[in-house]
């Protein structure tokens, strides 16, 4: 048997793909690494159990500013990387696509916001975000959110408070978590979110729009065949140079898949590590470069009010006017681009884990910043990032437990991204303290991997079309995190659901002409 | 202080909750397996100057060390490494012979056989680079020392007992919580 598409990860750049192909009655399978989990048994409140959601194959990490992964970068299971996102969805701007047309750097999408306008629509009235409307940032929005915003927990008051000090407007955050119950075809009922906080580590009830509850159940209610634990590892190709199998393996044993189309869904670093592995579409020698990660410093502070910062979705509350803070403050600023400003919860493993590295502390030190975890709140930024040269992934030496190269990451902050996040130092600090903060510390991070497969017009500086197919490889698609030319100040999820219909839009268009 | 084995038992927690924190609570302490007896008693009295847990009966006390030694036995991996170091089971062997050489070389005994305070100079050196380097090699000190105490707080807040420590009950959401 041939399959029409073969879909490798299930994440968001897969899930709503395949669900657009098997509903326009293709014959499709997604190979996903990971276990298909069924939350209510399988999900503890507890984060060391949950460690089995990120994808703790050992990754090599290099540069000034190495990267972590496993729990801070990649999933993994039916859901990829959404099981444990914070469903946080705010949509990119305009000009987040034109940044080089805007300050003469990075590169500008070969696609505008208004081919991604009505996915973005699409995407959340079916995922049931819940947001306010109106938004008080970017164009005016042609739908509302699909639900009410969801309730704002004690980080997210003390944002507003310390903002409103400072003349920074705030609002509920667009979060891909249901306010209200929700309805949708070919998926059912989903229950309203019951403020546990521990998205980050798995919902149980499917409040959160992970794609295992969403695009994944619409895909197979349309006729796709999901096959959880097959890793994928080869690619045949036939004499005129097309895909026609995939190669993984499952428990232990090699399977194949003979297919008409292959669409490269597993993340910003499998996907171009498979196609260095197999050494194909890579033309340009742009796979596996640009790799970009947002700026994502948070600033940590212990307040006299019990926070409990487990509870409540951990993003309540957001500002956009740091966007671009040189237009909305009057104030010139040294780098380009820009950042939005996020309240953050968060659990205690996590928060005591990033203490210890962050400030070193142990010992007495150590017990007494421990015990005012019920007192601790967060406020952090995503911000753009610029494509460099010197931040790539690469083959290394070492072998993995299943035999294969392990990939070696390099990534360092360019002047850019370090002013960014010296400018939002500052403006966190003083939110903070206008907030009544003590004990303020910073930890400095980069979040979500990005544009390691570029998207461009030019076969010589990208690796797909603007449609996401493959200058090199006619069947070849890729959907997920790494086709980004650059890396938007926004969280990258909503725009990864968006693109992948747009792509599964574009493909079936081109097999229709074919017809 | 919350009394976990009280709250374990009621139906605030959801039954894949009880089931994890309660094998936790119960887990005996553990026998080496990668390390040897010698590694084991240094990493044991590392940990305790790291998450010191004096107030704690024997039973009572997390083992941080177990922890460590039973993801280096099963050979897993938290999904990245420092390119800079070793992998994991050459890291702590050398990082754990690295603190003995430091130890011996400042106060001419094993780190075992210091006092808490002669420890804790030990520790801080490592930390800040400040260590002899003939003890420090073929390991970066500090990202060992990060990487090290990284691990023993995640296993020690991970423990039902260090929750209960910090007043954290946020396990007991069956029932989810009002904002
Ligand atoms: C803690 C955390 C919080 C986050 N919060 C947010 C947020 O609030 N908002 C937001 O927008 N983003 C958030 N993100 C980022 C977001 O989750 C990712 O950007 C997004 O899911 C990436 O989508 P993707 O399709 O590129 O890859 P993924 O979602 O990671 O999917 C890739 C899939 O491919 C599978 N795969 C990989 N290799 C193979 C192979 N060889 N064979 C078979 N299958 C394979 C993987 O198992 C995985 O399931 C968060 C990330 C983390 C780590
Ligand atoms: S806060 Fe809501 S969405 Fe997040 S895990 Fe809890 S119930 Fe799910």
């Amino acid at each position: 048997m041939t399959y029409d598409a073969v879909v490798i990860g299930t994440g968001a750049g897969g899930a709503p793909l395949l669900a657009r192909l098997a509903k326009a009655g293709l014959r499709v399978v997604a190979l996903e690494a990971g276990k298909f989990w069924k939350p209510a048994q399988d999900f503890a409140t507890d984060e060391r159990a949950q460690d089995k959601l990120f994808w703790n194959d050992e990754r090599l990490t290099a540069g000034n500013d190495a990267l972590a992964f496993g729990n801070n970068n990649s999933g993994t299971g039916v859901g990829g990387s959404t099981l444990h996102y914070t469903a946080y969805t705010p949509r990119a701007q305009p000009d987040d696509l034109r940044i080089r047309s805007e300050f003469d750097v990075g590169e500008d999408w070969p696609i505008d916001f208004t081919d991604l306008e009505p996915y973005y629509d699409e995407v959340e009235q079916f995922l049931g975000v819940s947001g306010p409307s109106p938004y008080p940032w970017g164009p005016v929005r042609k739908r509302g959110y699909a639900l009410g915003p969801l309730p704002v927990n004690k980080a997210g008051r003390l944002m507003e408070q310390g903002c409103r000090t400072l003349g920074i407007r705030t609002s509920p955050a667009a979060n891909a978590a249901l306010s209200a119950s929700y309805y949708q075809d070919g998926v059912g009922h989903r229950p309203a979110c019951i403020n546990r906080g521990f998205c980050q580590a798995g919902c149980r009830n499917g409040a959160k729009a992970s794609m295992d509850v969403t695009y994944i159940p619409l895909a197979m209610h349309y006729g796709a065949e999901i096959r959880p634990e097959c890793f994928v590892t080869q690619f045949r190709r036939d004499a005129s140079g097309k895909i026609s199998e995939v190669i993984y393996v499952r428990n232990g044993q090699e399977e194949r898949l003979h297919c008409k189309n292959v669409f490269l869904c597993a993340g910003a670093i499998e996907t171009p590590r498979l196609l260095l592995l197999n050494g194909i579409a890579n033309s340009s020698g742009q796979v596996g470069r640009n790799l970009m990660a947002h700026t994502a410093l948070q600033i940590w502070g212990e307040f006299d009010d019990d926070i409990q910062p487990f509870k409540g979705i951990p993003g309540a509350v957001i500002s956009e006017d740091t966007h671009r803070p040189a237009q909305r403050f009057g104030v010139p600023t040294d780098f380009v681009g820009g950042y939005l400003l996020q309240s953050i919860g968060v659990m205690p493993v996590t928060y005591l884990s990033q203490l210890a590295r962050g400030r070193g502390l142990w010992g007495a030190d150590l017990k007494r910043a421990a015990a005012a975890y019920n007192h601790v709140a967060g406020i952090n930024i995503l911000g753009d990032c610029l494509p460099y040269a010197h931040n790539y992934i690469e083959l290394s030496d070492e072998k993995d437990s299943r035999g294969l190269p392990k990939p070696r990451v390099y990534f360092s902050n360019g002047e850019n991204e370090e002013r960014m996040t010296a400018h939002a130092d500052q403006i966190m600090r003083q939110i903070w303290e206008a907030a009544g903060a003590r004990n303020v510390w910073a930890f400095p991070r980069n979040a979500h991997v990005i544009g390691t497969c570029r998207m461009g017009h030019d076969p010589d500086t990208s690796v797909v079309n603007a449609d996401g197919r493959a200058h090199d490889i006619p069947n070849l698609y890729i959907s997920d995190n790494s086709t980004f030319p650059s890396a938007l100040s926004v969280n990258p999820a909503l725009t990864i659901m968006a693109l992948a219909l747009r792509t599964a839009d574009k493909f079936l268009m081109s097999e229709r002409a074919k017809e | 202080m919350t009394d976990i084995r009280a709250i374990l038992q009621t139906d605030l927690v959801t039954e894949p909750t009880r089931h994890v924190l309660t094998e936790r609570l119960n887990a005996p302490r553990r026998q080496p397996a990668f390390f040897t007896a010698d590694e084991f008693a240094l990493l044991r009295a590392i940990c305790d100057r790291l998450i010191p847990q004096d107030d704690r009966s024997d039973a009572e006390r997390v083992d941080i060390a177990g922890g460590i030694d039973e993801r280096l036995t099963e050979n897993k991996s938290n999904g990245w490494r420092y390119d800079e170091m070793p992998p994991d089971r050459d890291a702590y062997q050398l990082g754990l012979r690295g603190i003995n050489q430091s130890a011996e070389l400042v106060f001419g005994k094993p780190f075992v056989a210091l006092s808490t305070e002669q420890q804790d100079s030990v520790l801080k050196a490592v930390q800040a680079l400040d260590s002899p380097d003939s003890a420090w090699q073929t390991l970066p000190a500090d990202r060992f020392f990060e990487e090290l105490l990284a691990e023993a707080v995640e296993n020690y807040y991970s423990h039902p007992l260090a929750q209960a420590e910090i007043d954290y009950v946020g396990f007991a959401d069956a029932k989810g919580w009002e904002l």
